[in-house]
């Protein structure tokens, strides 16, 4: 069961902020919800805050929207969903995998790249978008959940 | 090869009774002995199915797009072991996808002529190896949807539009419920319910992998959810009730249903199934819609739960026709010693052997007052 709590204005702000910062995304143009003290989920729906309390009020919700992103300390670490959605307004802190580091990330692999950056980066492969890494001196670590992973043959 | 069957005296007995025509029933029991063809939804809330095309057949796939107006709808035949021969079908799939499979006996026997994705029909084409449909990127980023074409038939009927306040009182695993996010383009509202707590993680994981942020999902039986949506004051646009049912329309691709079928089964889901409907009925809209589904051809969860809902609600429901891509049968007059309503007949029954799909029902209701 979900306890659902609506991001305020100010609150829904400030994540877009650091959204900008860390990849010049503009506009979370959604409900973020939070479950827990880091996880956000974006909803799309056109239930206003409102009519979700009402539901909430007859039966309890066990999810609202979609995985979106997960807060840590003052960084923000979408979830593939998330950068999905926001595939059109990620401008920066990108790494863009080649075929051979594609399958090592899929599998839930770290890559062992430099990539002269720090902090969380969006990666992806041509079109797809796969989430976020935490970019460190010598490697990306991976966040790819195990449901979402490519499975090794034999 | 595939083991053959295990049918039950009377189940036969019932089938055999259905058809009334002996060659009908035989053409039934020899399609049921094989696998419906492999089919996939594009996820057009991420990818267009052109694009989804591409990447398929750049991996060797040869699909079949056998419905030129639901192009999200892909037959997948196997794959190709010589490159050569992948050239070759893209050329003959450019003129496919064009003007050739516009008329409806021409998709039917487009379906109907798609082989299983395990057993290649053709020399040229090998088998898909078993769960590559599932581990492929393509499906863990969300680009489609392992979903046979008579499930998504409903939703098809229930047509969602943009905006649209949706319940899908049975929703789980979230094949219909992702292909109602699609058509609604992530906009309005669903309301996805599960009354187990198992199979609501399953729903969860697949409107999350297909990106459906439009949906909020509850867990509750759904005859009191309806009662208390309707104490709260919500009324919905257009409801889908895919229900539970004995499934007799699963036999090709679940083929333990026919060892766990009894008829006490089909008699209780019967009644289930009327309390399901009767409750959603009250939250339905002026004007709103209501799809009623089974995967079963059983007349007690299919013609008589239609028979009793336009009896009990005469004044405010009528039943629509519906109109499918593949080939639907009427409804069925009546059953054993009961005779139903002539408006019945409106219902729609999809038998495997006509359009080389899995068996199932479904009935369209509008609230008129």
């Amino acid at each position: 069961m979900m306890f659902t709590k609506v991001l305020s204005e100010q609150e829904h702000i400030e994540i877009e902020n650091n959204l900008h910062e860390q990849f010049g995304i503009d506009l979370v143009d959604g409900l973020l919800i939070k479950k827990g003290e880091e996880r956000l989920f974006f909803f799309s729906g056109n239930f206003s805050e409102a009519q979700i309390k009402n539901l909430e009020a007859c039966v309890p919700i066990e999810r609202l929207g979609i995985y979106f992103a997960k807060i840590i300390g003052n960084d923000v670490k979408l979830s593939i969903e998330g950068t999905n959605l926001l595939k059109n307004q990620i401008k920066k802190n990108i790494f863009e995998l080649n075929e051979k580091q594609l399958e090592e990330w899929m599998t839930g692999s770290d890559l062992q790249v430099k990539t002269g950056k720090k902090g969380f980066i969006v990666v992806k492969y041509k079109d797809d978008l796969l989430g976020c890494g935490k970019a460190s001196e010598e490697k990306i670590g991976n966040y790819i959940p195990k449901s979402r992973r490519l499975k090794q043959k034999g | 090869m595939k083991k053959p069957l295990e049918l039950k005296p009377l189940f036969l007995e019932r089938m055999k009774k259905i058809f009334s025509n002996e060659k009908d029933f035989q053409s039934y029991l020899k399609s049921i002995e094989s696998e419906p063809p492999i089919s996939i939804r594009c996820n057009t809330l991420k990818i267009s199915p052109d694009d989804l095309k591409k990447r398929l057949e750049n991996k060797s796939w040869k699909i079949k797009r056998p419905f030129k107006e639901y192009p999200e709808i892909i037959i997948v035949e196997g794959k190709f072991s010589n490159k050569n021969l992948i050239e070759e079908n893209l050329v003959e799939k450019n003129s496919l996808d064009g003007n050739k499979y516009n008329s409806h006996d021409k998709v039917v026997s487009s379906i109907k002529n798609a082989s299983s994705g395990w057993v290649g029909g053709n020399n040229n084409l090998i088998s898909l190896e078993p769960g590559e449909l599932g581990r492929s990127l393509e499906h863990l980023l969300g680009y489609y949807y392992v979903q046979e074409i008579a499930s998504m038939l409903p939703v098809l009927a229930l047509n969602p539009q943009p905006g649209e306040l949706v319940l899908d009182l049975c929703a789980s695993p979230g094949s219909k419920t992702t292909q109602i996010a699609a058509r609604m383009e992530n906009t309005g509202t669903i309301i996805a319910n599960e009354v187990s707590l198992g199979r609501i993680k399953i729903l969860a994981s697949n409107t999350e992998r297909c990106g459906a942020a439009n949906v909020i999902i509850i867990k509750k039986e759904g005859t009191a959810l309806c009662k208390r949506l309707k104490d709260a004051g919500f009324s919905f646009d257009k409801i889908l009730i895919d229900a539970p049912c004995s499934g007799e329309g699963t036999l090709r691709s679940t083929p333990r249903t026919a060892l766990m079928w009894n008829i006490n089964t089909v008699k209780q889901l019967s009644k289930i199934q009327k309390h399901l409907i009767e409750a959603a009925l009250e939250i339905l809209k002026p004007n709103g819609e209501l799809v009623y589904s089974t995967c079963t051809h059983a007349p007690e969860e299919n013609e008589e739960v239609v028979d009793f809902v336009l009896k009990e609600f005469s004044d405010k429901v009528k039943i629509e026709k519906i109109n499918l891509p593949v080939k639907c049968r009427n409804g069925l007059l009546g059953w054993v010693n009961e005779k139903y309503s002539r408006e019945v007949t409106k219902s729609c029954r999809i038998y495997p052997q006509d359009s080389n799909t899995e068996g199932f029902f479904i009935a369209k209701f509008r609230r008129v007052r």
